[in-house]
């Protein structure tokens, strides 16, 4: 067993409970679910992992009309259409036109990688279900070249998503799962801290107390969250706002808030 | 014997496979617990939980479980070898990162013992700081925190916490049986592709570029067209409060999967109160006012949009016949039933899905309603099976 230990880095506060899940999905080698609403650092998370174990990070981005194959490999067809058209060197060597997608780069590493699937709910309900054996067995097989590409050692893998699709059970069973809660005003205030040297306690408090408030409004289109707080903070910060206006005038609330609905309805709640 | 927790988190509603099952024993074989119970406890539900929903359930499988063991010599044997297992030296480290607070010092924790039992009013379970059952301070019983003074504590007291999650547990069977990904699916079918749409040509065009490639004396001509989008439209009524009570988390499922399916053009959701009248509601609450006016719903949809009404269509017969029976709002002049017949004139296909669709039943005064309606729409039952045949209608190119 690999004695990795993840403690968070100096800008990614984690829980004990998150550190812990990722040693057991290193341990156990099992690809580890991360869900949590937008901006509690789903994403950084896989930075953050590669950072402390200082392996490489692989990004396989995906998009609503991502396919399981795109993250194996392409055979760029059109390209060798083209050149054999033009005799170009090379044309009879199908390898040539087979380009590795992020899960065949990440298993053709010779070392071990953390290999993060961003956003895996953005694609079609069916892709999860595409990528149970690859995950399972970390290798998949080229038709084209007759070639089986398998991990020489098998990557950290961590999978993000927003739950904007339920995910397939057999999918889930296979992974570990870890749900990052929308942090504590304590563990915010770290976070912030990680962010900001010498922030003043006064700006902080006050802005905090505000960013709580405006979440905890009933009818809120979207929520702020750890990101924007973060991003309001800085703009408090460079327009040399006296603390004391925070909860007064809610300067620069756009960086906080981006729907219309939500300004006015904030506005409303302020005056009431 | 320790496979009783397993079946306890299956009868708590938890659907644990015997993968994940024997994951989890092979985790605590592997010592990755590290002689923790509170670790023992977060190993168990990042295995065995795979959505924050469950984790409750998991919670109070957990506490009954090992709250009901009285004594010591009641904690089977296996947790007992997995909890001693481990390289005390090299554990102590982990453990100390990994306790729910950073381990506090032994008269820390005394002192801050007596302070909290002299706050302490009343009974607390489940929290972080005070004194109860399952939570993480560090004082109590049956907690997640390792580090702290165990408080008495006999087995058998059913607290509310757990009577609740049952409650929730019964709930949940009822979307076990529709769940959205099921719906999800279903809602895949709903697609209308066109390619009249003002978008980049980016797909490789078959036969486009056959022909040129042809043209072009055998040399290959690339042609390319716009690719195709759903323009499907949605306008979707539900029925709220009353009746359709029973029904909500399985409306709530439809809703769900409607709003994440991102493949439709526009999606609208409006709510009613038993009957379609001169008003729809803009909120599932169906507040007083807080409403359009069905002219207005007219005004911003068209035609192609397919609507989907949501409601068990159960309600007392004057509602939907008499021209004064709407009891929470304006007639406008018009029964339900003509409202509901204006509603049908504006667009062109319309279903009606029915959580509690009764065939051939009439007998019943709330069942006349159910009878008249399913005369003017399309009625389906709210199931998968149902929501199909609905949509292969709503598809279907004959009116």
């Amino acid at each position: 067993m690999s004695q990795t230990t993840f403690t968070g880095t100096q800008k990614y506060i984690a829980s004990p409970e998150l550190m812990k899940t990722v040693d057991v999905a290193v341990a156990l080698q099992k690809p580890l679910l991360i869900k949590g609403e937008p901006g509690t650092g789903k994403t950084m998370l896989a930075e953050a992992v590669a950072e402390a174990l200082n392996k490489p990070l692989y990004i396989w981005n995906i998009k609503s009309t991502t396919k399981a194959q795109d993250g194996l490999y392409t055979y760029d067809t059109i390209q060798r259409l083209y050149d054999s058209q033009f005799g170009e060197e090379g044309v009879d060597d199908i390898a040539h036109y087979i380009k590795l997608g992020k899960l065949g780069e990440a298993f053709k590493q010779e070392e071990q990688v953390v290999l993060l699937i961003d956003e895996i709910d953005k694609a079609d309900l069916e892709f999860p279900n595409d990528l149970l054996w690859e995950l399972d067995k970390m290798e998949f097989y080229i038709h084209e070249t007759k070639e089986t590409v398998k991990a020489k050692v098998r990557p950290i893998v961590i999978i993000t998503s927003n739950a904007e699709k339920e995910l397939p059970d057999a999918f889930l069973r296979r992974c570990i799962f870890h749900y990052i809660a929308f942090p504590e005003p304590e563990q915010m205030a770290e976070i912030v801290h990680a962010h900001f040297e010498n922030l003043e306690d006064n700006l902080l408090k006050e802005a905090m107390d505000t960013f709580y408030w405006i979440r905890s409004l009933r009818d809120m289109r979207k929520k702020p969250s750890t990101s924007e707080l973060v991003d309001w903070i800085q703009a408090l910060l460079i327009g040399g706002i006296d603390p004391e206006r925070i909860r007064k005038e809610l300067p620069f609330l756009g960086v906080l808030v981006k729907k219309d609905e939500d300004l006015e309805l904030i506005k409303e709640r302020q005056l009431d | 014997m320790f496979t009783n927790f397993f079946y306890l988190l299956k009868a708590k509603g938890l659907d644990v496979s015997t993968t994940e099952w024997l994951t989890f024993i092979e985790a605590l074989d592997r010592g990755l617990c590290h002689g923790s119970f509170t670790e023992f406890y977060y190993l168990g539900r990042m295995i065995l939980v795979k959505t924050e929903s469950d984790y409750d359930k998991y919670d109070i499988a957990f506490k009954e479980y090992f709250y009901n063991l009285k004594s010591e010599e009641e904690v089977p044997p296996e947790i007992l070898k997995w909890l001693d297992k481990g390289d005390k030296t090299t554990d102590q480290l982990q453990r100390e990162m990994y306790e729910y607070k950073t381990a506090k010092d032994a008269n820390e924790v005394k002192r801050l013992f007596k302070e909290r039992v002299n706050e302490q009013d009343s009974e607390h379970n489940g929290g972080n700081y005070w004194i109860g059952t399952s939570g993480g301070s560090s004082y109590g019983h049956s907690g997640v925190n390792s580090g702290g003074i165990r408080v008495g504590g006999q087995g058998g007291l059913k607290t509310a916490f757990s009577v609740a999650g049952e409650r929730r547990y019964r709930d949940f069977r009822e979307d076990r049986v529709l769940s959205m990904r099921q719906f999800q699916v279903a809602f895949r079918r709903l697609r209308q592709f066109s390619t009249k749409l003002d978008v980049p040509k980016t797909e490789l065009d078959l036969d486009g570029t056959i022909d040129s490639t042809c043209n072009n004396g055998g040399y290959l001509q690339l042609e390319f067209q716009k690719p195709r989008k759903n323009t499907v439209k949605l306008l979707l009524l539900f029925d709220c409060g009353g009746s359709m009570y029973p029904f909500s988390s399985m409306c709530n499922s439809l809703f769900q999967a409607v709003h994440k399916a991102n493949h439709f053009k526009d999606v609208k959701t409006y709510y009613f109160h038993n009957c379609i009248y001169s008003h729809l509601y803009k909120t599932a609450e169906c507040e007083y006012g807080d409403w359009v006016d069905l002219d207005y719903v007219f005004r911003h949809t068209d035609k192609d949009y397919k609507v989907i009404i949501v409601g068990d269509a159960a309600m007392a017969p004057e509602e939907l016949l008499d021209v004064n029976g709407n009891y929470r709002g304006p007639n406008k002049g018009m029964s339900g039933l003509e409202w509901c017949r204006y509603f049908k004139t504006k667009y062109n296909k319309i279903i009606w899905l029915n959580p509690k669709r009764h065939e051939g039943l009439t007998y019943l005064a709330w069942m006349e309603s159910e009878e008249v309606l399913s005369k003017e729409f399309k009625m389906y039952q709210l199931s998968v099976k149902g929501l199909k045949e609905g949509i292969s209608y709503l598809m279907s190119p004959k009116k």
